[in-house]
This record gives C-alpha cells, structure tokens and sequence, in this order.
C-alpha cells in the first residue's frame, strides 16, 4: 500500500504528522517532488486561469504522483479554531483535484478535519481511513497519537525561532539542531506575512527567507509566534475574519508592529488571494499608525526572480538607511509607509 | 424611522415588510452605472463585485435620507460576512449616521434576529406581526409564481418589452396590497395581465430552456448580471434562476421542523461534486446544474463575481459535470470592468452550440 503526499498547501505545516501517521501504519508514503517549472506547468495545465498560484501549485504535485500510488492523501480542512473556516479553496480541495486531475477520480484520502485547535489528532476525523486502508481502531488511535507527538515537537521548534524548513529538516533527521535556532545577527529584523505555502514553497517565493538571510536580516514568521500571542493581538477586533490561517497572519502582523525588534513587514501573497487582500489592506492602513514600514509582494507563475530580488533588496536598504540615520519614526517626511506595489 | 435595504432582483418585500410595520421605506434605486461607480469609489478595491454595488446602492439611499440598513447577513463562511460591518464602517466614515441591522439566518443566530425582529416590530402586536409576515409570505409565491411565468413567456413575446413591462406593473399592484382579500385581487389582476400578453407558437422541439446559476446576488440582480434574463429572453430562450426569493424565506427563516426546503434538496444533489458547504453558493451551484438538468433544461449559464473564493471550485469542478450530464455550461464572471458586447457574443455562441446540439440529437433519433 502506498499513499501520496502531495508537497504543497499545508505539507509545510503538518508533514510531520502525517510522515509519522503512516509510518506507525507501515504504510509507505511517497512525497512529490520540491516544485519545479514542470509541476507549476502541469498544475497549470489542470486548474482554471483565475485561481490562486499555490492552488495551481498543489494540483501540479498531485499529478505528479497520482501514478504511483493508491492513494494520495489529501485531508478536508474543514476548520482548526472554533466557529472559523478554511479558505472556501482548501475545503473544496478534494474535491476540485477528484475531478481535474486525471486518474485521481477513486483515489483520494480525504479524512475531513473539523477541529477546534491546530491539533488534527482525533480518531473521529479519521473514520474513513479505517477500512480504506485496512486498519484497526485500535492501529488508527495508536498512530494518531505517536503522530501529534511527533508534531508537536515539530511545532515547538519554530517555536524556538527555527525558519520552517530548517524545523522540517531537523524533524527529518537531516540536520542537528544548533544551539543558536536561527540567524541571529543581523543588522535588520522583518516579519513576514504569508501562507506557509507561499513562503516556503521555493518555486513560488523563491526563497526569500534565504535571500534575507544574505542581506544579512534576522526573521520572524508566524509560526515562530505562540498562538495566544495570535489570538492576544487581534482581541480588540470586533469581527475576526472566518478563516483560521488568515487571522493568523492578521494577528501576527499586529504583533509584528507592536513588536519593537521588528524593523519592517514583508507580505507575501498569491495573486487573486481574496483572504490575503483583505489582511493586506488592514495591515497597510495600519502601517502610518504604528510608523513601520509595509510592503506587498504578489506573486503569480510569471513572476521573476530578479524581480523580487530587486523589491525586497529596496526595502532592506531603506530600511537600514533610516536606521543608521537614526530610526524610522524621525523621518516621517520620507514616508516609506505602506508601500503597496506589485511585482 | 426611514429603514433602506439592498436592491437584489426586487425589492418588494423588504419594502412592504418595512411599510406596514409603520416605519418609511427608501427604495434605493435600481443600480444604474452611477451606482457601481459610487460603490467602486467607496469601496475597498479587493471587495468582491456584489459588495460594490450594494455600497453604491447604500449610498444613494442615504442621499435620498435612509438612517436604517436592513440586509441579510453573508452565506456560509465568505467574505460576505463582514459586509455589514465593512459598510457601517465606511458610511459613518463618509459621514454618514447609519444604522445597519444584519438579518443572520434564523438558525444560526436566534438571538441577533430577534433583536432586530423586536427593533422593526415596534409598538405593533406580535398577531400583528405574525399576519403580516404570512402575508407577504404568499406575496413572494405569487410574485415568484408570475415571475417564472414572464421567464417563460418572454421567449415568445411578439411584442419586444411586453413581458418586462408587465413584470414592474406586478410589482407595482402587489405594492399596494394590504390584507388577504387585496392579495386575491391582486393574484387575478396579475394572471389577466400575463394572459394578456401575446405570444409566438413555437413548436416545443425548438424551444429553448436555460438555468442560471451561481452566486445570489449576480444571479438575482439584473443590473450586475447585464440584464441576463432579459438578454436571453430576448433571444428566444426560456429562462429559471437557481434563486427565488420565496425559497430564500424557506430556507432561512422556517423552521427545519416545519419544512424540507427546496434547498435543502439542491444541496443533496449537489454533494456529489462538492462534498460540504464551503461557504458562498458553490455547493447549490452543482446541486442546481443537476437540478436543472433532471427537469430537461437544454443548457445553463454559471454567473460569478470575478475571483469569487467558492465559486472558483464550482468552475474549476465544470468540466466534469458538463461531461457526466452531457449539458453545456457557459460560466461568466462579472464585475465593474465586464464589457457587454464581449459577453454577448459569447452568450450567442453559446446558444448556437445549444440549437445545433438539440437538431443533432432530433435528427440522430428520427
Ligand atoms: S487563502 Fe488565498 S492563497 Fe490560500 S488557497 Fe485561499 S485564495 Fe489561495
Ligand atoms: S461568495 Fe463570492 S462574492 Fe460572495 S463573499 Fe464570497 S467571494 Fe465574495
């Protein structure tokens, strides 16, 4: 028996569990390849125009193993917070991929997460697994639980301040943990917004935690944030939007202005992202109001690397000429503020 | 108190609800190009399309002295939700003292609905109340009823108008009824009118019947829809929408106990495509394909708000169904910037593919 995991959307955030799920399972997973131009091309060639990069993104991995497996594991994410939602996409994911990509019609795991915490352990959500892939209760509650271990432990690397990928490869064995989680140098601190699936897919943001890096800037995200520190930052808002992970990044970036370390917020976002236009245009309103600098980078598949690389290089070295010429907040006339430009 | 509220198709009930509870209504008027552009102007530019117009119609309706919104809240988990809110925001931002009273489905939350039920209630009875909510209950079915009868009727009208023309004078006699023996009256007064109207006889294996479906407010609201029905009336097609409004009130506003809703069955069909409700109209959207496509219709047209979350996955899941049912399914995404004559040369298109597949299948059988 062989089950798939496509490497996109929440891969980033959950492989851990589901990595450990199978394998208590003994069932052998195959995980899609990082993007390339081919899987973007293939996804491309299987989703409608109008739709968001990193769907097109994830319907390109599914593709590229749907051959090779049984079944490919894509979960219902229904929702993780109480009384809050999944972007429309994510709860229709399965759905859209059964009938889009050609051969996935019978193969899909789709166990419907209806949660009201990140953790996605219970057996209840699971049910269907069970004599799909022909295993005990027993077996299921047994998984489950080395699973969210497995990921908790995960969690609580970022946590420590570990970039997201170095937690995965730290999770994978292939890489020991230092003493020092992240960079811790530089000169600069910018919080990032954005999807895990946006920031580290290295097709669709080409890397820009690495870029910072080498601009010599220390780097926050929101998953390196405690959740009640989340949740504690949009507390004032009447309304909180219905989605869990936007009202992540929502509450991140209101930390990330309160936060006095933090020089300057980077969002990065998929073109034609309802949710994130709206968090976006919060956030930039804010940005007079708290004196830091914003900026939006959209990215859609023909967007250039140089392209990027250029915008967020502008940003750092404004950043760093107000902070050699004494702080942001003296040089108002100079307004940097809410730079809301597209690449 | 001077209460407005959205202009979605017509704005019949809201009116007549607001009327003869004793407070004053201020119709907005229909969305012309003045009101997208207000709408546009004032509203945030990543607002979906519906939430523009809406603004645009707000805002007129306050020039013409509204202090009290009356709308309903957002479908499912969708930006909708946030409407209500985004556009006090903004109108007391403009200047604007305004009240805005969100109808939320009865279901999910009772308490909110009955503060505004008891706010519009006033100083009448709850008998009061309760007669005049049947009432105009069995106005939005009879409304309905002469509506799918003039969306019938339209692709035959000899007269080029008529049918939209008798369409406003019903909306006009139903206006002013006021008790059961009114509503009788009116009930004959309206069938005469329809009756009047002369029409072409068409044999029944040319006729031509088209569904539209999609998100509510596109699919209800002629001026964001570039006038969808009438365009495809005139164009010799018979015409249903997925959405009525006296099955709206079915399905938000009656009890479960009491009814099985015409809803409720539409999402059954739709559960084979899209599993769950994932917010917007999107799973009613399969369901009403299906729907339309039991009951014999020749083909459907799928309107969408441009970059609509929900309805993404209803367009991107299209193909498979036009495939299983062997029904052609032209989707149209709308917004400020959607060019007519673009849009009706696809409509065109569309219905040429239509006939040339109903003659196939005629001349394949004989
Ligand atoms: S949240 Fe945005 S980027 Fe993510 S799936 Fe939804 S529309 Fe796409
Ligand atoms: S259903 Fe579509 S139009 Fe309605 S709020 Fe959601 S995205 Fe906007």
């Amino acid at each position: 028996m062989r089950v798939g995991i496509p490497r996109g959307l929440l891969y980033q955030y959950y492989y851990p569990f589901w990595k450990t799920f199978f394998e208590e399972l003994k069932v052998e997973i195959i995980v899609s390849s990082p993007t390339t131009k081919e899987i973007v091309n293939k996804g491309i060639e299987f989703s409608v125009p109008e739709i968001c990069v990193p769907m097109k993104v994830y319907t390109g991995h599914v593709e590229q193993i749907i051959d090779k497996v049984d079944y490919v594991f894509i979960p219902r994410m229904v929702s993780i917070s109480d009384k809050e939602y999944f972007c429309p996409k994510f709860m229709g994911l399965p759905d859209m991929i059964k009938y889009t990509v050609p051969g996935a019609l019978n193969k899909i795991l789709s166990p419907k997460i209806k949660s009201d915490s990140d953790s996605i352990a219970n057996p209840k959500f699971y049910g269907e697994l069970k004599s799909r892939l022909g295993i005990s209760t027993w077996d299921l509650h047994r998984a489950l639980k080395k699973a969210d271990k497995a990921w908790n432990n995960f969690r609580a690397l970022s946590k420590k301040g570990y970039i997201l990928t170095d937690a995965l490869d730290i999770f994978e064995g292939k890489k020991v943990p230092s003493k020092e989680p992240t960079f811790k140098d530089g000169e600069v601190t910018i919080g990032i917004l954005g999807y895990v699936y946006d920031i580290y897919d290295p097709f669709i943001s080409m890397d820009i935690t690495d870029k910072l890096k080498e601009l010599n800037v220390n780097v926050l995200t929101f998953e390196m944030l405690e959740d009640q520190a989340i949740k504690d930052s949009i507390k004032f808002m009447h309304k909180k939007l219905f989605w869990t992970f936007s009202n992540k990044l929502l509450g991140a970036g209101y930390h990330f202005y309160q936060n006095p370390k933090v020089d300057g917020i980077i969002q990065v976002t998929a073109f034609n992202c309802g949710p994130d236009s709206m968090i976006g245009k919060m956030l930039e309103l804010e940005s007079n109001h708290f004196e830091k600098p914003f900026m939006t980078v959209r990215i859609d598949e023909h967007t250039g690397e140089s392209h990027l690389q250029t915008r967020v290089e502008a940003f750092i070295d404004m950043i760093r000429r107000k902070k050699m010429a004494g702080g942001v907040s003296r040089e108002s006339n100079l307004s940097p503020y809410g730079l809301n430009t597209s690449i | 108190m001077k209460v407005t509220f959205p202009h979605m198709g017509s704005t019949l009930v809201y009116r007549k609800l607001v009327e003869m509870l004793g407070h004053e209504a201020i119709t907005p008027p229909k969305p012309s190009q003045r009101t997208i552009d207000l709408g546009v102007k004032y509203s945030p530019e990543f607002a979906c399309f519906p939430m523009k117009v809406i603004m645009g119609s707000y805002v007129e309706a306050l020039e013409k002295g509204a202090e009290v919104i009356l709308t309903s809240g957002g479908h499912g988990p969708c930006r909708a939700g946030f409407y209500g809110e985004m556009h006090k925001r903004i109108l007391n931002n403009l200047g604007y003292e305004v009240d805005v009273w969100v109808f939320d489905s009865i279901k999910r939350d009772y308490k909110n609905f009955m503060n505004i039920v008891k706010k519009l209630k006033g100083d009448n009875s709850w008998l009061r109340l309760w007669t005049i909510l049947k009432l105009l209950y069995q106005v939005t079915k009879d409304v309905d009823g002469f509506e799918m009868q003039l969306q019938t009727k339209r692709a035959y009208e000899t007269k080029k108008g008529d049918c939209t023309r008798a369409w406003d004078k019903i909306q006009h006699i139903y206006n002013s009824v006021q008790d059961e023996k009114g509503l009788k009256e009116a009930r004959q007064q309206c069938q005469n009118l329809i009756d009047e109207i002369p029409v072409m006889i068409i044999p029944e294996d040319q006729k031509i019947r088209i569904g539209i479906v999609g998100e509510i407010y596109v699919v209800m609201e002629s001026a964001a829809n570039m006038k969808m029905e009438e365009t495809l009336g005139s164009l010799g097609c018979e015409v249903r929408r997925s959405h009525y409004i006296s099955e709206w009130i079915e399905h938000n506003m009656i009890p479960k106990a009491f009814s099985k809703s015409h809803e409720e069955e539409i999402l059954k069909k739709g559960e084979k495509y899209i599993e769950i409700k994932i917010g917007g109209h999107a799973k009613e959207t399969m369901g009403n394909i299906v729907d339309f496509h039991e009951q014999g219709f020749d083909g459907i047209i799928h309107l969408m708000p441009f970059g609509c979350l929900p309805e993404l996955v209803s367009q991107s899941i299209m193909p498979k169904l036009m495939d299983d049912l062997d029904i052609p399914v032209l989707t149209i995404a709308l917004d400020e910037q959607t060019g007519t004559s673009n849009n009706l040369t696809r409509i065109e298109a569309f219905l040429d593919l239509i006939r040339n597949k109903k003659r196939n299948r005629l001349s394949k059988v004989s």
